[in-house]
């Protein structure tokens, strides 16, 4: 345990340095991890930042010759890329992987590896995407990507394949936070903390995490089928060979809508967390503003056709989406109520964050009101695609993410730096970019009337744009002062700021219960809390928590660890140990980035080696994963006994299987989508080159050898669970050799039927559902053999199952997605008119 | 207020220069000019300080059409000569690619006025 | 303001124009009460914060402005999107990148970049995309109403009186989609009625020697491989029909005036003034060689 005479502070100071010089960089704690990532997100916002002045400068008067067309339509495109994927979503993550752990109370979230892995993923994505300006190839198909423009026929080069590069990478780090969030909210936060006491925050990036959930697996199917298309012919967008472009258009939006409210619910949270503050009393309405949050994340899922309301679809499910579009602003309209009225005669303290938040409240209600302008569906056929939505999405995104991020990038600098953020730069870069904002976007709402479309690199004179134009060039310089001041006075205060000292602005939130700057141990001892403003209500335990005299005060099972408790009362349940420094993380995404940049260039050899290391590497880490401390339990303080292991359901390792597995199952959900979409737009499905082609004894067999490896993987584990070591290498081996089997059986069934994937939409379809099955056999398989070779290492016993839990999760949902597919094929196009693929 | 910026920017293409009396246009609006100009796209070939409009690469820019000694190689640059020109250029070099372009003398000296202002 | 949304011609425009000069009055309106309240919260006396009944009072309110124009806006829609009643004249429209094709089926006439209809009668414009995805937009006539592959859709307008106005891709559609525009002039009927007669007819005999010139090049340089003059062996169908090209508004997709002088300049160095566009540089022609060309052309009226 700890060393002879070392105290319980000593020892927690011990197990959580971290380490020195380049070591550093394989640390996995969020305080380092969340500094990076935000560190990062700032970077890319200010390369986007600079390639916005540029289409600023090229817009400023008519037929500038600045930008070509070429040039201006990557810029454009690449801004939009950059801010919207790579910056918005993941600084949002940042925050919430820097500032989360804190404000509940933890020591660190649940998977350290897992965010660290995510984190280097992005960084490396990023900047792959940004090579493209290096190599030439930028991505100019607008960070939409339409089809059939993005497509292999009208942009053969490699800029939309860079895109892809970029969004994939960003959809790994997604999954990664998308985990790490939800089972770190759900499962690691302070006793004492139940849901109806958690903060603001804490609710709104669980919320964002569930909504990555569901929206990031459609854009991940759409970006696969896209690379099909682009690279192996396959049609799936083709309107000539039974695709359809609009299927692109509901993919994208389907994750473009909610990927608003992604970035919209952390900014909101964020003003809940601040105004509170300083106004020194807590947030009038929480459990609405808990329900708006929560609703917006809902309705969100039910707007993506707004984005298409030109695009020819019928009036009446128009409406419908309509409906949706304006009912969203129901739950926006619930929080700044409750904000109005949190401020109401409060006499609050303008100190910069504070400005930060009004500036959001006077820029967010214009971005409201023209939001609720864009979701009437006339009104829309005139405005969509011009700068009136230009307009429209920077005052909600502008106003409603970043000037919230930044007042809260002032009101937590204490944190990681120790020191305030100068107060006058501060205000200084406040009116720069109030002012410099509305002047630039505000003219381009009465620019979109008068006619100027979007995404134009120039236009002609004499249509009344001119003077509109140079105005918001001119305000767009004022507001890229303002940002540039401001990260002059983070870079400025980082060392020779005013020191902060204790909750320097009187919070009543957790993470201010220690000292600035946080320790790396994230605190003395772990509180618990009664109350949602704990420092407000409870000050001499928070006080005592802050002197190591509460819960978790010396690491007790050698290492690192956190807290695991109940998902909704939050009492402790059990010691977490958690990773610690190590460089594996960042050897695989390396190896991740080999793979898909190799994979971009066409250099199939090399992206197949980095697979390989990718997975030797992460066998590896699982390897070392489910680990069970020696004391069966221990400890924490006042009494509490908990276990140090747990192979149950209320298992945060469960929780994040099982929260991969709906990542994993809305893509399926989506690939499924698809095929009942383009069966709907296509007259006869399947087309009659295809019709009973495959025998129904085929896919009958078929499905049932699924279900027989499914069951075999059940009845292994559960032998083994009661103790017969023999069952679990004889139900996996048995369920591998059946996958083997069924692969074998339904590659040859589907070559036998001449499905030639090229030819059409609909063979390509069955393929790639076909394959997305044997994909996940596979993936079953490698588990099922790592778990066998666990058991043979020791590792996995009737107790010690975690594992086997999982790989049996993995069993189930390869069979799942086949049986469903199989049934899919059989009985839609038998009951759509014309036969159907099978021969009865 | 369109006047003025345009203005503004003659004014510093031109570096400020007065427009000397071998170059005034009787009866010539250089305002008019600038506007007949982009009128009829002389855009499509020329590139045209002061007027927006694509940058047209058939015939030569008119940056410094002022103190250009020649008109298309064949006359001296002077106002009658400029006129005549922008009336009906294959009359005076019928090799030139630059057609008639059924200007009025109004307007052909109006474009000369404007030409000039072009230092 | 050729091109604005609020300057309408058409029963359809002025329904929208009519909706956005409804939902600037409901926002101005919320936009100050909200503005009012945050201003009075902060600058008045300390006092404690009111109930969260106050949120529930600005609910109801938020949900019966919403529920009112929601069922305001989807009426607009309906009438919009249902055009009038009246024999309709059909004309369809092909988008390229980056030029508009427009047909009349009826006639055969077809001609590029600019459309003509005559005030008073129902119009339903047939939208078809030739390759990606593109938007038709006459703000003065319509919203707008995308081009996408596999999917005609049907735009219906009635141009109330006569007007020039100008229209743009409003879908971004690669590298040119800036330079996409086009011109729709709506005639009084009988002007229309005699102007379609002519686009239908074949070109005219060249007026003179040197248009006479002109034609010979023009089908001697290999241009009829991407353009169709009816009444000569030109009969390509890359680029746009330039039967009658000398009667149009614009060249290029309405980014230049249509004279002789811009045909010419367009021939011999169309990449300078719309790079990216399909049309090759043509800078073989002596002066007079581009002259004879663009006066032909300039004379196919």
């Amino acid at each position: 345990m700890s060393a002879p005479g070392e105290s319980g502070r000593e020892a927690l100071n011990r197990v959580w340095a971290q380490p020195r010089g380049w070591r550093y960089f394989s640390e996995v704690n969020n305080t380092a991890v969340g500094l990076w990532y935000l560190a990062a997100g700032l970077g890319f916002f200010a390369v986007a930042g600079v390639l916005a002045l540029l289409m600023r400068l090229q817009l400023a008067w008519p037929w500038m010759g600045f930008l070509g067309p070429e040039a201006y339509n990557q810029v454009f495109t690449m801004h939009g890329t950059i801010m919207m994927v790579v910056f918005a979503v993941p600084i949002m993550e940042a925050v919430a992987v820097y500032v989360l752990p804190q404000m509940l109370g933890v020591r660190d979230l649940p998977f350290p590896r897992l965010s660290s892995y995510g984190f280097w993923c992005y960084l490396l994505g990023g900047l792959l995407l940004l090579s493209s300006f290096l190599f030439g190839p930028v991505p100019n198909g607008g960070w939409f990507m339409y089809t059939p423009l993005s497509g292999p026929e009208y942009t053969p080069g490699l800029n939309t394949d860079f895109w892809l590069l970029g969004l994939t990478f960003i959809e790994i780090s997604a999954v990664a936070a998308c985990i790490e969030l939800i089972v770190g909210i759900m499962k690691t936060r302070a006793p004492g903390m139940s849901l109806d006491r958690m903060p603001i925050l804490g609710w709104a990036f669980l919320t964002v995490a569930v909504m990555i959930l569901f929206a990031f697996p459609p854009l991940l199917l759409g970006d696969v089928l896209l690379e099909a298309e682009r690279v192996l012919d396959w049609p799936f967008f083709d309107a000539g060979r039974g695709g359809d472009p609009l299927l692109w258009q509901h993919l994208f939006w389907f994750f473009g809508h909610p990927e608003v409210y992604i970035i919209f619910l952390p900014g909101a949270a964020m003003v809940s967390t601040i105004l509170p503050t300083f106004c020194g009393r807590p947030l009038v309405g929480h459990q609405w503003v808990v329900v708006a949050t929560i609703a917006t994340g809902i309705l969100s899922f039910g707007l993506w056709v707004h984005h298409m309301f030109a695009a020819g679809i019928p009036l009446l499910s128009l409406s419908l989406f309509s409906a949706a579009s304006m009912a969203v602003a129901i739950p926006s309209g619930i929080q700044v109520f409750a904000w109005l009225a949190t401020l109401w005669g409060a006499r609050p303290r303008w100190d910069t964050p504070f400005l930060f938040v009004i500036g959001f409240l006077v820029i967010f209600v214009i971005g409201g009101l023209t939001g609720v302008m864009v979701a009437s569906v006339p009104f829309d056929w005139q405005v969509t695609d011009t700068h009136f939505v230009v307009a429209h999405f920077h005052y909600v995104l502008i106003g409603g993410a970043i000037f919230p991020l930044f007042g809260a990038l002032t009101y937590w600098f204490p944190l990681p730096s120790g020191r305030l953020m100068d107060e006058t730069v501060g205000k200084w870069s406040f009116w720069l970019m109030f002012v410099g904002f509305n002047v630039t976007f505000f003219p381009l709402h009465v620019l979109g009337l008068l006619g100027m479309p979007r995404r134009v690199y120039t236009y002609p004179g004499g249509l009344g744009w001119e003077w509109l134009n140079l105005t918001a060039t001119i305000g767009a310089f004022v507001l890229g002062a303002g940002v540039a001041v401001f990260f002059a006075n983070l870079a400025w205060s980082w060392k020779r700021g005013r020191p902060a000292g204790h909750d320097p602005w009187k919070a009543g939130t957790l993470e201010w219960a220690g000292p600035t700057p946080l320790t790396d141990s994230g605190g003395a001892s772990v509180p618990r809390v009664r109350s949602l403003h704990p420092l407000w209500d409870q000050p001499a335990e928070m006080a005592a928590a802050a002197r190591g005299e509460a819960l978790m005060c010396r690491p007790t099972t050698h290492g690192r660890e956190t807290l695991r408790v109940s998902a909704v009362s939050a009492e402790p349940q059990q010691v977490i140990q958690v990773s610690g420094p190590g460089w594996s993380q960042v050897a695989a995404a390396a190896a991740t980035a080999v793979m898909f940049g190799a994979g971009t260039f066409h250099l199939w050899g090399v992206a197949a080696a980095g697979g390989v290391v990718t997975l030797a590497l992460l066998t590896r880490w699982a390897w070392h994963s489910d680990r069970q401390p020696p004391m069966a339990r221990v400890d924490i303080g006042q009494g509490i006994v908990v276990p140090t292991y747990a192979a149950d359901h209320s298992s945060h390792a469960w929780w994040a299987a099982v929260v991969a597995v709906l990542f994993d199952g809305a893509a399926y959900l989506a690939l499924l989508s698809a095929y009942v979409f383009l069966w709907l737009v296509n007259p006869v499905w399947p087309p009659p080159p295809w019709e009973g082609r495959i025998a129904l004894g085929d896919i009958l067999a078929g499905g049932g050898m699924l279900a027989v490896a499914a069951v075999l993987a059940h009845a292994g584990a559960g032998l083994h669970r009661r103790g017969r070591h023999w069952a679990l290498p004889a139900g996996l081996g048995g369920a591998v050799a059946v996958a083997v089997a069924v692969a074998w059986t339904g590659l040859s069934t589907l070559t036998a039927a001449d499905l030639g994937p090229t030819r059409h939409a609909f063979p390509a379809t069955v393929w790639v559902m076909a394959l997305y099955t044997l994909v996940h056999l596979g993936v079953a398989t490698l588990l099922a053999l790592l778990v066998l070779a666990r058991q043979a290492a020791g590792l996995v016993t009737p107790v010690r199952r975690m594992t086997v839990m999982m790989t049996v999760l993995a069993w189930d949902f390869a069979a799942f997605t086949g049986l469903a597919s199989m049934a899919m094929l059989v009985l839609w196009p038998a009951t759509g008119g014309g036969g159907g693929i099978c021969t009865w | 207020m369109r006047m003025a910026v345009i203005l503004i920017a003659a004014a510093v293409l031109a570096g400020c220069d007065e427009i000397p009396p071998e170059h005034r246009v009787a009866g010539g609006d250089a305002g008019a000019g600038r506007r007949t100009v982009a009128d009829i796209g002389c855009a499509a070939c020329h590139q045209v300080p002061g007027v927006a409009g694509p940058a047209g690469m058939v015939g030569p820019p008119l940056k410094g059409f002022g103190r250009r000694a020649m008109i298309a190689g064949v006359a001296a640059n002077r106002p009658e000569a400029l006129v005549r020109w922008l009336l009906d250029p294959p009359a005076m070099a019928p090799g030139t690619a630059m057609p008639d372009l059924g200007l009025t003398e109004a307007q052909a000296r109006d474009v000369a006025a404007f030409l000039y202002t072009l230092r | 303001m050729l091109q604005s949304a609020l300057r309408t011609a058409t029963p359809q425009a002025e329904s929208l124009a009519g909706l956005w000069w409804l939902m600037l009055g409901l926002s101005v309106a919320v936009f100050a009460v909200v503005m009012a309240l945050l201003a009075a919260g902060l600058l008045m006396p300390r006092r404690p914060p009111p109930g969260e009944r106050v949120i529930m009072v600005g609910v109801g309110v938020t949900v019966v402005v919403l529920g009112g124009l929601l069922v305001h806006s989807t009426l607009v829609g309906a009438r919009v999107a249902a055009g009038t009643d009246g024999d309709p004249l059909r004309v369809e429209v092909v988008g390229r990148q980056w030029w508009w094709e427009v047909r009349y089926p009826q006639d055969g006439a077809v001609l590029a970049n600019e459309i003509r209809l005559p005030a008073g009668r129902p119009v339903e414009i047939a939208l078809i995309s030739g390759d990606v995805i593109h938007s038709f937009w006459v703000p003065g006539l319509a919203g707008k109403m995308d081009l996408v592959p596999g999917h005609p859709n049907l735009l219906r307008i009635t141009p109330a009186e006569p007007g020039v106005f100008r229209g743009q891709c409003g879908e971004y559609c690669g590298t040119q989609h800036a330079l996409m525009a086009f011109m729709v002039v709506v005639q009084p009927p009988a002007d229309f009625a005699r102007w379609l007669v002519g686009q239908g007819e074949p070109a005219a005999e060249p007026a003179d020697g040197l248009a006479a010139r002109g034609r010979a090049l023009f089908l001697s340089s290999g241009c009829g491989a991407c353009h169709t003059v009816r009444g000569t062996a030109a009969d390509g169908r890359v680029g746009p029909d330039l039967t009658h090209v000398g009667s149009r508004l614009t060249i290029g997709a309405g980014i230049l005036p249509q004279n002789v002088g811009t045909l010419g300049g367009w021939i011999a160095n169309s990449q300078a003034i719309k790079p990216g566009n399909a049309m090759p540089v043509f800078d073989q022609f002596s002066g007079g060689e581009l002259r004879a060309i663009a006066t032909w052309l300039a004379g196919l009226e």
